[in-house]
Order: C-alpha cells, then structure tokens, then sequence
C-alpha cells in the first residue's frame, strides 16, 4: 500500500519529547480550561445539575407525582409562594417535577449519547482504518440502518420489551449510532494519510496504539459537536416516544415530556408549561457546547492562539 | 472509479433488499393495523372480513413475495390511508413537488447561513461573535419547532394572514415562476431552517478551526499568503470531510420533508405520510417510502465517498483490499 | 393590540352599519339561494354563504358517506360528510326522531318488522328518482363481507340474517331488508327491536346505480359524484381540501342557506382556534381547544357569548379493570379504587366544570333510563376512608403488598391524559398503592382491551351513545361487550329489555336495574360525564342554534336539519375574515 506515504519520518526524539509533554500537559490543560470563563460556567451548570438531579428527593418541595386537587390545573408561576412555579396540567407542582425531571432527562441525556458514541466511535474506526470489504460490508450495515424508520424500530421494540427508563434508553441508543460511526470513519479516512500517522506505521506503531493516539485526537472536534447535539436530541426523542405512548410512563416527569405536552395545552396562556424545561434543555446544551470548545481548547494549546488572526 | 460506483450501486441493491424484509417484518408485528378497530370492536366474522379486505390473512411470506415482484417494477400497491385508494407512487408523484420547494429553499437558507456563521465563529473563536453563534445554534436545536411555530403563526400569520392553511399555492416547478416566491413559503422555511442551520453552523465552526490550526496553515500564513486564498485553498477543503459526511446527509431529510412542517402550514407534501403511513399502518406506504429514502441515502453516501476523495486525494476509498500491517 | 384595535373597529362599524341599515334591507330583497328563497334579512350576499373548517391532516380518510366508513370519513369531526343523501330519519333538538328521507314508518302488530315510506318526488343530481332500492343497496353493501365495513356491528342479532350476511352464510341479498316497491322499505329484525329505527338515523343512501357501476369511490370524483341530499361534490384533493356546492335538484327537507361548504387541511388539533381568529374556519368543536384556548375564551366576551355548550353523545368517561384476573377479580378492590376518585375536585380544578359533572354511573342525566333521582351516587362516591378500609378487608392494609399498576389511556390528547393522571394520583394518594399512566398508541390500545384474555389490566376510556337508547350504551358492558367484566344479571336484564315491545316504562327500569348492577359491582369507576360544545364565529346564525326542551342552544348531536338552516349574517363585514381579504 502507502504510495502516498510520505518520506519525511519524524526524528524519534521530536515523539519522545510530546510524550513528556502529554503527561505535564494534564495539569497545563485544567488550567487552560479554568482560565476559560464560558466554559468554566457551563462545567459548574452541569455540576449543579448533576448535584440537583442527585438530590432531588431532598431539594423537591413535593413528591412530583402528588396532585394537588383543591387547586386549579396550570397554575401560572409567581402566583401562589406554595407552588412558585405554578402547577402542571395534572396540578403537580411544577418544581417538583423539574428538578426530578433533571434526573430523567439527564439520565436519558448522557446515557444514550455515551452508549451510543460506545457503539459508533469503535465501529467508524475500524471501518475506516481497516478499509476495504470490512468497511464495505460495515457501512452497507449503516445504511440498512439508516433506512429503517426509527419510529417504527421503536414501536416494535418497545413493544418487546415493555416502557421503562432503561428500554427508552436502549431503544433511543440503538437508533442513534449512525451518525457517530460514519463521523469516525471519515475522519480516519481522512487523517490516516496523514504525515503523523504514515511517519509513526513507519516506526512500527501498532494498530491500536496509532487509532487511539494519532488518529482519534484529530477526529475530537467534530466528535464533540456530535455529542453537544446528541444530548437535547436524545432528551426531546424520549418526549417522542412518551406521547406515543412507548416512553416513560407518568408520573415519572421528564423535561422533553413536560415540554411537549406544551403542544396540547398550548402555551398562549399557560406559557410556564414549555418555558421552564425549554430553557433547562437549552441551558444544558449551551453547557455542553461551551465545556466541549473549552476541553479542545485546553487539549490542544496551539489552537486558542488561532484567535483573532486573519 | 466506475467500478467502485457499480460496485456501490449493487451494494445498494442488496441493501434495498435487506431493508424490505426488515421493515415489512417490522411493521406487520407491531400491534395494530390499518383498519381501525373502532369503539366496539369487531366480531370474529367481522374481523375476518377486514383481515382479507387488506390482504392481511395471507402468510407473511406470501405477501411478502407479492410485494417484492410489483416493488422490482416501481408498483408499491395502493395506499390504504389516502382517499380514494390512489397508488403509493401516484401520491408520491403528487405531494412531492411542494416538498421539494420547501426543501430546497430550507436547504440554500440554513447552509448559507450555516456556513458564513461557522466561518465567522471559527476565525474569531471566543470572541463575542463565536458565543454568538454558539447561541443561536442552541436555540435552533433546543427550542422545539412547535414554540418557534406557534409564535410566528401568532404574531405573523395572526396580523397578515400568511399562513393560512387554505392560501398554500402549490405553484408548478417552472411554470408560473413567482408562485415559488410566495410568502407561502416564507414561515414553513424559517421554521424548518433553524436545526440545520444550528448544526451546519456548529459543524463549520469545529471543521475550520481544525484546519486553521493545522501545520500546513500556519505556514501558509507565516508565509504571508493572502487570508482569502489561504481560507479557500488550505481551509475549506481540510475543513470539509466532516461537514459533508454530517451535513449532506441531511439533505434528503429536507428534501423529503417534515411532518410538522406540514401539518402546522397546511402543506400539502409528501414529509407527513413518512410518520403517518406508520401510524395509520398504511402498509403500502410504508414500504413506498422507505425504499424511496433508503435509495436516496444510499446515493448521498456514495456521493459522499466519492467527494472526500475529491477533497482529499490521499483519502482512499475505492480499494476492495483492506489495509495491510 | 390587535384584539383591541378589532374592538375598536367593531364598535365603530356598528355605528357605520345603523346608518347602512336602511341601504342594505334594499340590497336583501334581492338576496336569493339558487332554491329561489329569499335568504334571511340579517344574511349576508348569498357569495359570501361559505362555511369553512379545518380538516387533520393526519388520519386516514377514505369516505365521505358514512355507510362507506365510520372512522375513517374525510373531515371527521367537522360534518363535511354525509351530504349527499338524507338518512330515512334525523332528530330534532330534543333527540326526537323525526322524517328525513322517509315521511313516516311504522311497525308490525307483531313488533318484527318495520315499513318506511319515502317522500315522493326526491331525485338524485343526474335526474334519475331516489328509490327505496337506494336505501336497499346501501345497506345490503354495508353488510357486504367484501366491503368489510368498519360499523358493520350496529345491526349484528338486530336486523334478521345481518350476522349471517357478515359471516357469509348467505348473501347481503337474503337479509331482511327489501323494496317493496320504489317508495316502501321493509326492515325485518331478530326479535322485537323497539329502537330500530333510532339506528337507522346515521345512514344517507349511496346511489344504487352508481354503486353497482364504479363502487363506492364514485362520492370522490366530482364527475361521478351523485348527491340526493343538500350539497354536491364539486373539488376534491386527498388531504388537501374538499369544496361541497349547495345541490340545486335537492328538494328535500333541509335545503341549504350555504352556498358552499370547505374543508382545509392543517393542523386540526392544536392548530383549530388559532385558525378560528384568523377567520379561517367557522365552527370548532370542543375537542380541538385546548384549556389555555379556553382561557382565552372565557376572557373575551365575544367568543364566550358564542361558545355553545351542549350534552354531545352523552359521553362519559370511565376507568375500568380486568375483573378476571387479580388483584381486580375481587370486587372490594375495584370498590376501594371507585371510592378512592375524587371526582367532584378533579372535575371542578383539573377539567375545569364547564366541560363536565362528576359522574358515579354511566348514563349521563338526561340519558334514558339515567340514574336522575341520584340515587347510586352514593354507591361510588368518594370516601377516602371506606376505601382504605375496603382495601384492607381485601388483603392489602394501607396498600401493602398490591402489585403496581399501570392505567392505559387510548391515544387520548394532553388535556384529556391530565384528568386521567389526576385521577391515579388521587387513588394513589389516598390508597397508597402505585399506579403509573400509560397514555398508548390508539391501535394498539383497542388491540388490547379487545384481545381475549384482554391485555389491559386497568386502563381509561370514553364511550358516547351511536343512537338514543340504553340498548347502545349498555351494550359495551354486556358480556359480548369491549370489556372484561361479567355480571350474568346484567346481561340478562340488557337482554330482556332490547327486546321489550309495548311497556316503555318497564324496559326504562329494566336498564336502570342493570344500570345499578353495573355501578355496584364496579364494572367501571365512572370519572365524569362531558360537557361538549363548539365555537362558532359570531356571524354564524341558524334555526338550529335555537334553545332545547331544557333551554340549551347549541348544535346539537345529531341535528343533521341544521345544514338547512345555517346562514352567514351580515355581520361577517365587521370581522376580518378569509371572505373579507
């Protein structure tokens, strides 16, 4: 193979001095990263968050599946200092089932990324570095997938295993690492003919070692765009199956649930019901964005002094 | 190259396939059917007769083979849920011009507008503007269509009546030009912009700053090469494997539509029925799409392929043989 | 500051329009329908008769005539169906029976047959006479096992050989249904059936001919579309949009003040009253305004002056169980869940009280054979205590040890899902046992209530009457029934009224009987009985919109006359409207 591999092999010493480099670097990027406010205000929302989705049980003024029947539904927010951000359609508490929702929502958030990213980045990899039938027969797999309507997967799979947090994740995780593999793959597609990574086949790198130190790094970035999108993506596509009647089942409250069901009681009036939980998944999003350009920053030093060039 | 692409093509083929059997075992098992079972049910006999009525009391198999030798002709049979039981192609002929006007002008308004932003953010990354787009992006996937709809029907539609239902003008491709600058489209387009222009922008953003970071940028720019040349000969081009394998696939979703888009304008297109065919269990409809989408995937795929070797000629993807040690 | 503007503008037409007044009683006199009548004073020009509504754009539509399609006719919801003919019978504001097609009827001595003689002189639009054989062939083609009609249980064990015919035993030819000659229809049935005619009331006729000829998709092509009744088809585009033009050789008993009558394809759920405001639509039923809408209404004079409430299809809405399998085979536990519903809060906060009334039975007051003096009220009312201690007596102390539950809902819109959710939280909160709420996919919902043994445990629905007779209404609980309750008392009771000839009173109290039964053995924990209504614009008027025999003014259920008697006012020039751009 490598007709297009380049001469110019990198002096051994030039890779022994960024290793020392990479090991020092760790503690150089927590402090890029700190010095990053943005980032460092979404790395603290998701903290919060996360703190707030644990301890929901303590932090809820109410249980989220009480209805408080003496008083009118959709009680608008800022009204009565028992319930301050009013009530649901049902008269739940809306703040109850907020804070528990971020538990949902953020479970579901997290997890169908990671699992699916855990399915896709290794898939993509291969595909693209090892090319050839392997890759061939991988993205015929891709494709099939693709096709198939994920609503109709769902139904048929929901309706297997039953509804449930755990099988709206594994449904939701099994339709969403298409995008995830063919990323990858066009990115080791692409970055396997690079200098850095013919140069260190040319040291004798193995397989393993040249993917996950030369060619994944520079696949980090759009990987990273993937993942900020992932999350609302993953918690406005459990609201989906909720009202198909396939996702969570109530009470559980869920933000993407408790957003949608702004749809039906529409928000001329009663505004809080898809306010509230569109600026918390809009929030946790620009949380994940501003972290994720913060972390490639810290990662990779070089890149912030681009800045303001040009 | 030509044998890559025909080799591709026959993969397609099998693909298509596979894609039949799944989708047709898929949708025959979830619960359900495309009649509805009413508010009282049906008696055996009763049942019986809607079961044949809809071919439903065929083995499986049967009706899978019978589906299979009229699809290998462009026939998908007659859709159950449309009035008047019209051919799936018939309506797939009918509905998807106005999709495609859509379509098309969601697509020219949200990566022109993608594109520039992402620029933009990656040469100024964490300057005002970058947080700028960063915000705007947001908002375009995290704010749900039916509150940007809503709100636009409301203030929009509500003063000057764009948006009625009944004034959609379905103006022929050609003929008759100006139709296709109706107002018509101007809130369903809006609309839909928004995600794919948040995610062409986010893209755009990570692709460039990439590749201005990259060696061979820098030392362009160290020598003094002029920014526009350095963006269109150096940049772009390394900037755009990942946008394209995120961003042209998005393209036969716009162009196939959106049900909500549809819905909520009084549209009268073709992107409804790809969840309404399988709601309503419109089993032909079903199967029609599908392999209607599943072909234009699978082209923009190949086309993709094809195009990270134009833009990169070291990537290699037309090899039948993997890489060796 | 639109609305406020409008109001401005409304009240400074008034004042225009006082001073016009003169002007246009002289333009009226010439204002004339193409039957040659002289539209009401207050009408608007007869161009301008075009009543509008808002279609889904979503479901399967395969019908405009009901005898082709019950769930599936174009523009449900709306009345753009069943133009094209009259049923042999419609029924006034007080859901008395009264001369549609036919102009009288009368059964055998003997109660099993029933004659229905046709007004003489109708005609179908291509010229040709409407015959008893029209009526003849529409049903012989509902029963048709080829057809697979989807209301085909209407007449199953009511009309004689109607079974038979399903079952293809003997041909839709060999039912007790035939022409006696062009203007006599003779139904024969399986025992007395003293509400058959009542049942007759949805059925407007297809037109033989046509029907032998092209089948029954010849009502979609406005070439081959033939109408004996008020209106024609005149444009037809699938999911698009559906013109009907006032038939000009109908001469039957509800000729049309509209001119046209449009239905336009949107987002018919949630999109409705926005396209009210717009002036888009018409009318818009209760089920298409959300609660905020309602809001809105109640905050604006003029749209709550012209929200007309109304008893619908005496629809009530009910939880009910699986009583063959535990923990809902032992009846203390379906008491302690009936007697753990507050229904009196859940209706007044949740729902709101202008949509229902608590409900402790199933027939809605008014109902025949209702429970009007009150008395089972107290059978399931809400009595927290008594229900923890029936649960206690069933084994589970304070809930201990009940298996959760989980409430499945059939597809039912947000607001609707929210009573249903107060509704667990209420007997969750005072029995302490867990219940979640699965709102389900339609199909999939009747699948399983349906499936014998069913597959749903506990689950909510609604049921409104298909004809005014407790017959209809206590026939879903019946053994053959949609549920998986059996109350051997009861059947038999429903069985022996059915078919009681000759002593009206005594088969009320037959089905009250049973009624009792029903509500004391918990078949159903009945939540509420719905208030429906619609909102019209201002400037809609008719004959129909007068008050009932309890001064109700509303469109009514089944009114089909109405159609006759709807006309745009002059009104309509003050409101910005599609008509008006």
């Amino acid at each position: 193979m490598s007709q297009h591999t380049s001469a110019k092999a990198a002096p051994i010493a030039t890779l022994r001095a960024a290793k020392v480099e990479r090991r020092s670097g760790t503690l150089q990027a927590i402090r890029r990263f700190r010095r990053n406010k943005l980032a460092m205000a979404g790395f603290v929302f998701l903290m919060l968050l996360g703190l707030v989705a644990l301890l929901a049980d303590i932090l809820a003024p109410y249980s989220y599946s009480r209805a408080f029947l003496t008083l009118r539904a959709n009680l608008l927010p800022f009204v009565n200092p028992d319930h301050i951000l009013g009530l649901d359609g049902s008269s739940r508490d809306y703040l109850s089932r907020l804070i528990f929702g971020a538990r949902t929502s953020l479970q579901v958030g997290l997890t169908v990324p990671i699992i699916s990213f855990l399915i896709g980045v290794p898939l993509g990899a291969v595909s693209g570095y090892v090319g050839g039938r392997v890759d061939f027969v991988i993205q015929r797999i891709v494709e099939v997938a693709t096709a198939i309507p994920p609503l109709l997967f769902a139904l048929f799979l929901l309706s297997v295993l039953g509804t449930g947090v755990n099988n709206v994740i594994i449904v939701l995780s099994v339709t969403s690492w298409i995008e995830s593999t063919r990323l990858t793959r066009a990115q080791v597609l692409s970055l396997k003919e690079r200098e850095s990574v013919t140069s260190a086949r040319a040291l004798g790198a193995g397989h393993g070692r040249i993917i996950l130190h030369h060619i994944l790094p520079g696949a980090l970035s759009p990987l990273m765009v993937l993942f900020s999108f992932s999350v609302p993506l993953a918690i406005f596509s459990e609201a989906g199956l909720s009202f198909l009647g396939i996702g969570i089942t109530e009470p559980t409250p869920s933000w993407g649930k408790m957003l949608g069901s702004g749809i039906g009681t529409s928000i001329r009036v009663y505004y809080h019901i898809a306010l509230f939980p569109t600026l918390l998944v809009a929030l946790t999003m620009l949380a994940f964005s501003f972290v994720g350009d913060g972390l490639q920053e810290a990662l990779d030093p070089t890149r912030s002094r681009t800045t303001g060039k040009t | 190259m030509v044998a890559f692409i025909l080799r591709r093509l026959t993969g397609l083929m099998f693909v298509l396939l596979a894609v039949s059997v799944i989708v047709f075992v898929l949708m025959n098992v979830v619960p359900g059917g495309p009649f509805s079972l009413g508010e009282r049910g049906y008696s055996p006999d009763a049942l019986a007769n809607l079961e044949r009525k809809y071919g439903l009391d065929r083995p499986l198999t049967e009706r899978y083979f019978n589906f299979l030798t009229s699809a290998v002709q462009l026939d998908f049979g007659f859709s159950f849920a449309v009035a008047g039981n019209p051919p799936v192609t018939d309506v797939i002929r009918q509905t998807w011009p106005v999709t495609l006007h859509v379509g098309i002008y969601t697509i020219a308004v949200s990566f022109s507008l993608g594109l520039v932003l992402g620029i933009v953010a990656a040469y100024r990354l964490n300057s005002w503007v970058d947080n700028a787009v960063t915000f705007t992006a947001t908002l375009g996937i995290a704010v749900p269509n039916f509150i940007i709809a809503t709100f636009l029907l409301f203030l929009v539609g509500f003063q000057n009546g764009w948006g009625e239902p009944n004034k959609w003008i379905i103006g022929p491709l050609w003929e008759g030009g100006p139709a296709l600058l109706s107002w018509d489209y101007f809130l369903p387009v809006i609309t839909y912009a928004l995600a794919p222009m948040a995610l062409v922008a986010r893209y755009t953003r990570a692709s460039v700053a990439d590749a201005l970071n990259a060696d061979y940028v820098r030392t362009a720019q160290a020598k003094g090469l002029p920014a526009r040349i350095i963006m269109f000969r150096h940049v772009l081009p390394n900037a755009m494997i990942p946008m394209i394998t995120i961003l042209l696939p998005l393209i036969p979703n716009l162009l196939t539509g959106s049900l909500f888009i549809e819905v909520v304008y009084g549209i009268p297109g073709l992107g409804k029925f790809f969840v309404t065919s399988i709601f309503n269990r419109d089993y032909p409809m079903i199967m029609g799409l599908v392999l209607l989408i599943a072909f234009f995937w699978g082209l923009t795929y190949l086309i993709t392929d094809i195009l990270y070797t134009v833009i990169d000629p070291r990537v290699r993807v037309f090899d039948n043989q993997g890489a060796k040690a | 500051m639109y609305r406020k503007l409008s109001v401005l503008l409304m009240a400074l037409s008034t004042v225009l329009m006082l001073s016009m007044a003169s002007l246009s009683a002289v333009a009226a006199q010439d204002n004339a329908d193409i039957y040659g009548r002289a539209l009401p004073e207050d009408a608007a020009p007869y161009d301008q008769q075009i009543w509008t509504q808002l279609c889904d754009s979503t479901r399967t539509e395969t019908s405009l005539m009901s005898a082709v399609t019950v769930y599936q006719r174009i523009c449900g919801d709306t009345h753009m169906f069943d133009k094209f003919g009259d049923s042999l019978v419609d029924l006034d504001e007080n859901l008395n029976l009264i001369p549609g097609a036919a102009e009288s009827w009368e059964a055998s001595e003997d109660g099993l047959s029933w004659t229905f003689n046709l007004r003489p002189g109708q005609v179908w639009s291509d010229g040709t006479p409407l015959t008893a054989n029209d009526y003849v062939a529409t049903y012989r083609y509902m029963v048709d096992p080829d057809h697979a009609y989807d209301f085909v249980w209407m007449w199953q064990g009511t009309i004689e050989g109607w079974s038979e015919a399903v079952a293809g035993e003997i041909t839709p030819e060999e039912i007790g249904m035939e022409a006696v000659d062009d203007l006599t229809l003779v139904v024969r049935t399986n025992g007395a059936r003293p509400y058959l005619p009542g049942t007759l009331y949805f059925w407007p006729p297809l037109q033989a001919a046509a029907l032998e000829a092209m089948g029954p998709d010849y009502i979609l092509d406005p070439a081959t579309s033939v109408s004996s009744g008020p209106f024609i088809l005149t444009e037809f585009e699938a999911g698009s949009r559906v013109i009907l033009e006032a038939n000009p050789t109908y001469n039957g008993y509800r000729q049309p003040y509209l001119r046209e009558l449009r239905g336009i394809y949107g987002d018919q759920l949630n999109g409705s009253f926005l396209a009210f405001q717009n002036g888009d639509v018409d009318r818009v039923n209760y089920v298409h305004i959300s609660p905020s809408d309602f809001e809105v209404i109640a905050s604006d004079p003029v749209l709550s002056e012209n929200y007309l409430p109304n008893f619908g299809d005496f629809r009530t809405d009910y939880l009910f169980f699986d009583t063959f399998t535990a923990p809902f085979n032992d009846v203390r536990v379906r008491q302690a869940f009936a007697k753990a519903l507050d229904r009196a809060s859940i209706v007044e906060n949740v729902v709101g009280s202008q949509f229902g009334i608590p409900a402790y039975s199933f027939l809605a007051p008014g109902f025949p054979a209702s429970d009007v003096d009150g008395s089972l009220a107290d059978i399931q009312g809400f009595d927290c205590p008594a229900a923890q201690a029936l649960l206690a007596d069933a084994g589970y102390p304070n809930g201990e040890g009940f298996p959760a539950q989980e409430l499945k809902l059939r597809g039912e819109s947000e607001a609707r899902a929210n009573w249903f959710i107060a509704s667990a939280a209420s007997i969750s909160d005072c029995l302490n046992v867990e219940i979640t709420v699965n709102n389900m996919e339609f199909s999939a919902f009747m699948e399983g209530l349906l499936a014998r043994p069913t597959t749903v445990q506990f689950g909510a629905v609604s049921y409104g009457m298909d004809y005014l007779d407790p017959s209809n209404m206590l026939g879903v609980w019946v053994s053959t029934g949609r549920h998986s309750w059996l109350n051997p008392e009861f059947d038999a009771l429903v069985d022996r009224a059915n078919t009681l000839v000759g002593d009206p009173a005594e088969r009320l109290a037959l089905y009250e009987q049973a009624e009792s039964i029903l509500v004391s053995d918990v078949g159903g924990v009945f939540l509420l009985h719905r208030i429906q209504g619609d909102l019209f614009q201002p400037y809609i008027a008719g004959d129909c919109l007068r008050p009932d025999n309890q001064g109700v003014s509303a469109l009514h259920w089944g009114n089909d006359w109405c159609w006759g008697s709807f006309y745009i006012t002059s009104d309509v020039a003050n409101f910005e409207t599609y008509r008006s751009r």
